[in-house]
């Protein structure tokens, strides 16, 4: 009955896996698998290659290529079903297969995470529905590790705040359900953020719907109506109630490694010389679907990049990647020496026995040796980055940002770092984190930056402009928009959701919130950190604040001077409801009850208390490594209390990551 | 069911015993003429159809009569429902396990009645059934294939999304009888075909044809066994064989000795076979031994998982092997621990004290004995037996210290289910295997086609099952036969059903729909707690607006799309976007959906919504995509007298930034004629870039010419002189530039940027001129060149005694002595 908060991931990923070669299973024979770009790195990350084909397949293609061999009879498709436009070129693919192949195919589609009616719809229109097998592969929330879990959904940043498209929130709700399928309802459900109230009331609904889809107070939907002894609680972050988190530069060493190279689904592609010449063999990319493409990528290939695998199974990197990276290279210190000082042991060892274990611990050595010298290039690589004036001053120019001195003064250092052909994220990141945290730039201002930036980069980057500002991100100061002061509300803020959409913010007020919640932290202990700020080395992420609000209320009490309305027995947002109404959209609490109380009381006094408990936190559109690391600190403190965190995401996001979807990649070339 | 006696109807075949219960009694109408029907009997003890063979003269009954029909009875004889026919000549006449009936006519269309009681699917056989006709047929339990005239073989493996597959063609020639192993017992998983040609066997799959190279045909029947591993063969003369269904070996063979070909062979289990003629039937144990059974009239054969159906006008009977539970207990002469249980409760009625010492005899085995007679009730269909058997078992394990009754308790449930619909007047006389493999909730949905609901609700409240789906149906055939007026009817479905939980008003509504009462659907609908549910109905009821307003509602991005799809394509544009107007949500996924594939839709939402920039921007990402200079710019102004009439800022800007465009691209294309160069074009460069290049070209006049034009800062375009000059290695030009006495952006920069591309001479140039540094600062930067004996000119200058010792350490040959003079000069003398 007690299903643990880490197996979760475990039972993601197994089933992940299961129903994917049950599918594969489905098609008899050999057949090739097409798989959308989208997917390729997620289905890395419970599936590898071999395996694959153990199940029959012969050769993997991406999508997009649209280079699919048409000599196979079976072909299978792994496609994002949720999105039209791979739809679209999914039914184009297989009407010419169809069409032209001189092999009578045998097609099989398997929709991620579902059957849509648009994909029927699209299929239809191209008049292959009817010569297809059409399977469905729910695959939602993907473990990154084990108290991650993530939807993987690249584009639901733009999606969510660009687009107004909420599909991921769907999905999001859609992932949840599963979970409070399997554990039973989350007591509470507590929230920040208007994405974040949508997302709560598609789970209001669907476990109303859940009632009447299986209809079955009987089996396994028993479970499903009582809320869960196993979980504490929910809390979903709308993105949007702090933006300006996302723009500062990442400082912990995860971080670090996602602003200077990227990583995708825990994975690195960093200079071969990084991994060094002997691990050409053991870091074979897991992706052995490239090397049997028909046409092998060639910039890997020029290049010479590897990829590098980053999670919790390297033992090192566990122990750097939350580290602020002011710290790396003393711990990679430590750590080598510890490992000379194991190896000495073989002049030590005397009798037979000694020697056996040395021996058996050998592989263990290596391996250790070889992460080792792979995050000692890695850390150096990083080091030549943040050595540079320019990082210096990046940095520079965003701390004093964050610390709210007067943004202008930094006006030139940016005007010059425009001058020097900065790289335009670079420069967005900062102009960004000045218009969210001070509510935008004065319009003068803003208008001699936007020229500036398009003649700098190009006139095409009028698009990526135009779509920062209707996300809100970079914007003029105008009274509409201008910060409005708390008032200090009347705000009822019962169990009942209603009663919460007095005024919310329409703008989160940086200014206020960094004096209320200490978001500047001046002494920050990088070696032993005593505060979340230090994965920005002084700077508090203010979704995390918003999350320790509900779950370390005295801690956030002892950084304020003037105490918050709080009593012992408080919960939820209780004590900082005004305080949240400076940030962006409503802050509420539901109480999700069973339909008969007694059923719960009869089943916790035969459990017993005193179970641990899990708080699942949901970030909509996106969260940083950073504050994955903040989340984790702050997880580590709550073990006393026999609770853990379960972090889930729509995707994980940075600065980067952002601007690289936004800004517009097509100019003004005669060959566009 | 009248004979108590446990052994009535036992055959012995071998060592094996059959026995032959009958179920029921005057089954049809003695007017009713089996042998001119095919019967087809659905599997578990289902329904049964019959229609009228065609090929078979029939006595004229008037013109009532005449009307043909599909009927559907009960294994009771007790008439379903009549499913009117004229589509023509039935060639396949078959039951999914579901209890769907398929139909299959000669040209090639498919009917797949659900619900016994006329709603079907249609659908079409396809691939040449039209023209070449279908001969017949052979079911599995949720597919079939059919063979066409030309010996070309169709098969459908489901019926949710029937899609029929030609499989591999067989050669041409006589066929004589053919045969299916269903796909759950293939190696391939997909079903394949036995087909008796010439004196063998070919198997046929999707892919092959393959010969199994017998000789002893040609074969008149071919069948294969429920479990799919043996398969039954009668040779032209009359004999039967068994052999493993992969045709290597070969198990028994029995001669019927029969001048004539049987009517139907069939498995009778999976370890007996039945050979059927008009009024006769033998039925071959293992090792080839018969059995042999007359009637009186026509009989008809209904295969089942674990024995078959009989039935004739007068009787429908169950003949299968006698379970070893039972044969264990009622054995004559069986000394089995479950026999003696079973005698020792008779000596318990009389009172007897052989009760006892029967149950101290059997004490080791007694838990084994109470099990067996628990199963022994589950196989019996009498109830008096299944009593004593229970009564059995329960004596038996009151004896007992520890012994779990869930078997016993569960047994009790089950027969009591089965009693109930064993009863003639709901007539499903299912085997307790068979209800073990149906499942209870697909018994309840086999009451449902029945329409017994109350019954169907007693089994699910006694079973503990959620019952919500019979009152769905029930609510369901109310809407479709109740004659009173919508509103009655909406109220009496809602009042009744309001408190249950788990119910779809959705399909209720759809239902009523179909009937055409669309009034009660929208009423019903109304009830409906699912907004998803509800949204395909209330497109089909053209009910668009509340459609879309739900599918927002549920949150369903993909529903939303799907009733924007259909909008339209239904609507007038601007109805549609009047639409769409006021719901954000779906103005988004339209916005975003034609960004993708239509922006001229795009700009029309544009236009209406009143976005002229938005618009604009169209335009500009139009120009992009041009190939040629000319139509850019034509894009360009375009976008920009979009924007005419606009007066706030960013059209202004928006303006300004296209005119700008539109002049940079004329000048590039002008500096693409003029300059030759290897790097590519300026068309396409930003204004900084081209100005970078034309620097580093050499063109410095026409880079200033760009900046006046561009009103490019002083500042900017100081730094990208000194990048491009540094990149292209210009020293003579730097230097020029470095007589300027004063820089907008310092001369550090230049002091930075020669250093890092190696020319410390010029770097160290710039050290003077930068006056605002401080001392240590300079002698760094000196020391970054080199030049350890300016920097300690430097720190002489300011008197800094510690600097120029840290030089000393640093300098080597003359420019030690030079440090070490200066220091001297700087110490304080004695």
């Amino acid at each position: 009955m007690a299903v643990l908060a880490v197996s979760e991931a475990d039972h993601l990923r197994t089933k992940a896996r299961k129903d994917l070669l049950n599918l594969l299973e489905g098609v008899r024979g050999r057949k090739n698998l097409v798989i959308s770009k989208s997917l390729t790195g997620p289905t890395n990350l419970f599936v590898n290659f071999s395996t694959l084909k153990e199940y029959g397949v012969d050769k993997l293609f991406v999508l997009e290529n649209g280079n699919t061999d048409s000599s196979q009879r079976n072909i299978a498709y792994l496609v994002h079903g949720e999105e039209p436009s791979q739809v679209q070129a999914t039914a184009e693919q297989i009407k010419k297969l169809l069409k032209n192949g001189s092999v009578e195919h045998e097609i099989s589609i398997f929709w991620v995470p579902r059957r849509t009616l648009v994909s029927n719809k699209i299929l239809e229109d191209e008049g292959v529905l009817g010569d297809v097998n059409v399977s469905e592969f729910p695959m939602y929330f993907l473990p990154l590790e084990d108290d991650v879990l993530s939807l993987e959904l690249e584009d639901a940043f733009m999606e969510l705040y660009l687009k107004g498209n909420p599909t991921s929130i769907f999905l999001a709700s859609r992932a949840l359900m599963l979970i409070q399928q399997r554990h039973g309802f989350f007591p509470r459900i507590l929230g920040k953020g208007d994405n974040a109230r949508r997302l709560t009331n598609l789970l209001v609904r669907g476990r109303k719907e859940l009632d009447v889809e299986d209809g079955s107070s009987y089996g396994g939907g028993a479970r499903a109506t009582l809320p869960s002894a196993t979980l504490d609680s929910l809390i979903i972050i709308d993105r949007d109630v702090d933006f300006a988190t996302l723009f500062l530069t990442q400082l912990t060493y995860e971080g670090l490694i996602e602003e200077t190279v990227g990583i995708q689904q825990n994975q690195a592609e960093v200079d071969s010389s990084v991994t060094g010449t002997a691990s050409q063999n053991s870091t074979q990319p897991p992706q052995g679907s490239t090397s049997s493409n028909t046409s092998p990528p060639s910039t890997t290939r020029q290049n010479l990049k590897t990829k590098i695998k980053l999670d919790s199974s390297d033992s090192l990197y566990s122990q750097l990647r939350f580290s602020n990276f002011a710290i790396v290279g003393s711990l990679l210190n430590k750590v080598a020496r510890r490992l000379e000082s194991d190896y000495e042991v073989r002049h030590s060892a005397r009798t037979t026995t000694e020697l056996g274990d040395f021996v058996r611990k050998l592989p263990v050595y290596q391996q250790e040796h070889q992460s080792l010298r792979i995050h000692t290039n890695l850390a150096e690589e990083i080091v030549k980055q943040t050595r540079s004036e320019i990082f210096t001053r990046v940095l520079e120019v965003q701390q004093n940002i964050a610390a709210g001195t007067d943004a202008t003064y930094q006006h030139d250092t940016v005007e010059e770092l425009i001058a020097r052909d900065v790289p335009l994220p670079t420069i967005l990141r900062l102009l960004c984190l000045e218009s969210c945290i001070s509510g935008g730039l004065r319009p003068r201002d803003l208008e001699k930056f936007k020229r500036q930036m398009l003649q700098a980069y190009g006139y095409q980057n009028l698009l990526t402009l135009d779509a920062l500002e209707k996300m809100e991100l970079l914007q003029p100061r105008s009274s509409a928009n201008a910060l409005l002061l708390p008032i200090p509300g009347t705000g009822n803020t019962g169990s009942n959701a209603a009663a919460n959409n007095n005024t919310p913010g329409t703008k989160t007020n940086y200014n206020y919130l960094r004096k209320v919640l200490r978001l500047i932290m001046d002494e920050v202990k990088e070696q032993d950190p005593n505060d979340i700020a230090y994965v920005y080395s002084g700077y508090a992420p203010l979704s995390i604040r918003i999350i320790q609000c509900i779950l370390q209320k005295s801690y956030i009490q002892s950084l304020n001077r003037s105490p918050f309305p709080l009593t012992p027995a408080s919960t939820g947002w209780q004590g900082f409801e005004d305080v949240l109404k400076s940030a962006k959209g409503p802050t509420f609490t539901i109480t999700q009850k069973a339909f008969d109380e007694r059923l719960v009381k009869a089943r916790d006094s035969l459990r017993g208390g005193g179970g641990w408990k899990t708080i699942y936190i949901m970030f909509l559109g996106g969260i940083t490594f950073t504050e994955i690391a903040a989340l984790r600190f702050v997880g580590r403190q709550l073990e006393g209390e026999k609770k853990r965190l379960m972090i889930c995401t729509t995707g994980i996001v940075s600065g980067n990551k952002v601007m690289e979807r936004v800004m517009e990649k097509r100019g003004f070339g005669a060959g566009a | 069911m009248n004979s108590s006696n446990p052994r009535a109807g036992w055959e012995k075949v071998g060592d094996q015993f059959y026995r032959k219960i009958q179920l029921y009694e005057s089954v049809f109408d003695p007017d009713l003429e089996l042998g001119d029907y095919l019967v087809a009997g659905a599997p578990h003890g289902g329904a049964v159809a019959l229609f009228r063979d065609e090929g078979k003269i029939t006595r004229y009954r008037g013109a009532s009569v005449a009307r043909s029909s599909i009927d559907l009875y009960s294994s009771a004889g007790k008439l379903i429902s009549r499913l009117n026919w004229d589509k023509g000549s039935i060639r396949g006449l078959g039951w999914s396990e579901d209890e769907q009936l398929i139909v299959v006519t000669e040209d090639g269309n498919v009917r797949c009645y659900y619900g016994l009681h006329g709603d079907f699917h249609p659908f079409s056989l396809g691939h040449g059934a039209e023209v070449s006709g279908v001969v017949e047929c052979r079911f599995w339990s949720s597919g079939f294939v059919a063979l066409l005239s030309n010996n070309s073989l169709v098969s459908v493996s489901s019926y949710d999304e029937p899609r029929p597959k030609v499989l591999a063609m067989p050669p041409a020639g006589e066929l004589h009888a053919w045969s299916l192993i269903p796909p759950a017992y293939t190696l391939s998983r997909t079903v394949e075909v036995l087909l008796a040609m010439d004196r063998t066997i070919y198997v046929v799959d999707a892919t092959e044809c393959e010969d199994r190279g017998l000789s002893d045909g040609p074969f008149k029947h071919v069948r294969v066994s429920p479990n799919g591993r043996f398969a039954a063969l009668f040779t032209e003369d009359g004999k039967v064989w068994v052999v493993s269904s992969d045709f290597q070996d070969k198990l028994s063979d029995y001669d019927s000795k029969a001048k004539t070909l049987p009517k139907h062979v069939e498995w009778c289990g999976n370890d007996s076979v039945i050979l059927a003629w008009e009024d006769e039937i033998h039925m071959v144990g293992p090792k080839g031994v018969a059995v042999k059974y007359y009637y009186d009239g026509q009989v008809h054969v209904v295969p089942d998982v674990d024995g078959v159906r009989i039935l004739t006008n007068e009787v429908c009977e169950f003949l299968h092997k006698v379970p070893d539970e039972t044969e264990e207990v009622f054995k004559l002469g069986s000394t089995s621990p479950a026999s003696v249980l079973l005698d020792s409760i008779e000596q318990l009625e009389k009172k007897s004290p052989k009760a006892d010492e029967n149950i101290q005899r059997i004490k080791p085995y007694l838990p084994e004995a109470v099990d067996t007679c628990i199963r022994a009730a589950g196989h019996e269909f009498n109830a008096h037996l299944q009593k004593e058997l229970l009564k059995a078992a329960s004596f038996g394990k009151s004896v007992l210290d520890l012994y779990s009754s869930d078997e016993f308790v569960e047994m009790c449930e089950r027969l009591r289910v089965l009693n109930a619909i064993r009863d003639y007047r709901i007539g499903l006389p299912m085997s307790y295997e068979q209800y073990s493999r149906l499942s209870p909730e697909r018994l309840i949905s086999r009451l449902l086609n029945r329409h017994e609901y109350l019954l169907a609700i007693k089994i699910s409240e006694y079973l503990h099952l959620p019952a919500n789906k019979i009152y769905v149906h029930w609510a369901c055939q109310k809407v479709k036969i109740a004659s009173s007026d919508d509103d009655a009817i909406s109220n009496l479905i809602v009042s009744r059903l309001k408190s249950k939980s788990g119910i779809s008003f959705s399909s209720i509504s759809q239902a009523a729909y179909d009937e055409g009462r669309g009034h009660l659907a929208t009423s019903l609908l109304n009830s409906e707690p699912r907004a998803g549910k509800q949204v395909p109905l209330l497109l089909n009821m053209e009910e668009d607006e509340i459609a879309l307003d739900k599918a927002i509602e549920s949150g369903d991005t993909d529903l939303v799309f799907f009733v924007l799809l259909q909008l339209k394509k239904k609507l007038p544009l601007a109805s549609f976007f009047r639409t769409i107007n006021n719901r954000p949500m779906a103005s988004a996924l339209v916005e975003s959906s034609a960004r993708a594939q239509d922006t001229e839709l795009l700009k029309d939402m544009y236009y209406q919504d009143d976005r002229p920039v938005d618009g604009a921007d169209l335009l500009f990402e139009e120009a992009m995509r041009q190939t040629h200079t000319r139509t850019k710019m034509d894009k360009l102004k375009l976008a920009s007298r979009l924007l005419t009439d606009s007066r706030d800022a960013n059209a202004q800007l928006h303006t300004k930034i296209f005119n700008e465009t539109a002049q940079l691209l004329k000048m590039q294309e002008a500096f693409d004629k003029d300059i030759a160069n290897t790097n590519g074009n300026f068309a396409g460069l930003s204004v900084n870039e081209t100005m970078y290049r034309l620097i580093k070209s050499g063109y410095g006049k026409r880079a200033a010419k760009v900046q006046s034009e561009f009103k490019v800062t002083e500042k900017t375009f100081w730094w990208i002189r000194l990048r491009a000059l540094v990149a292209a290695r210009l020293w003579g030009e730097l230097e020029e530039v470095a007589k300027n006495r004063k820089s907008p952006i310092g001369w550090e920069p230049f002091y930075n940027e020669t250093l890092g591309a190696g020319n410390t001479r010029l770097a160290s140039t710039f050290i003077p001129k930068c006056t605002n540094l401080t001392v240590p600062e300079r002698v760094e930067m000196w020391v970054k060149c080199g030049m350890i004996v300016k920097a300690g000119e430097e720190a002489l200058r300011a008197k800094d005694l510690t600097t120029l010792h840290d030089l000393s350490s640093k300098a080597t040959g003359q420019q030690a002595v030079e440090i070490e003079r200066m220091i001297t000069q700087l110490k304080p003398r004695r």
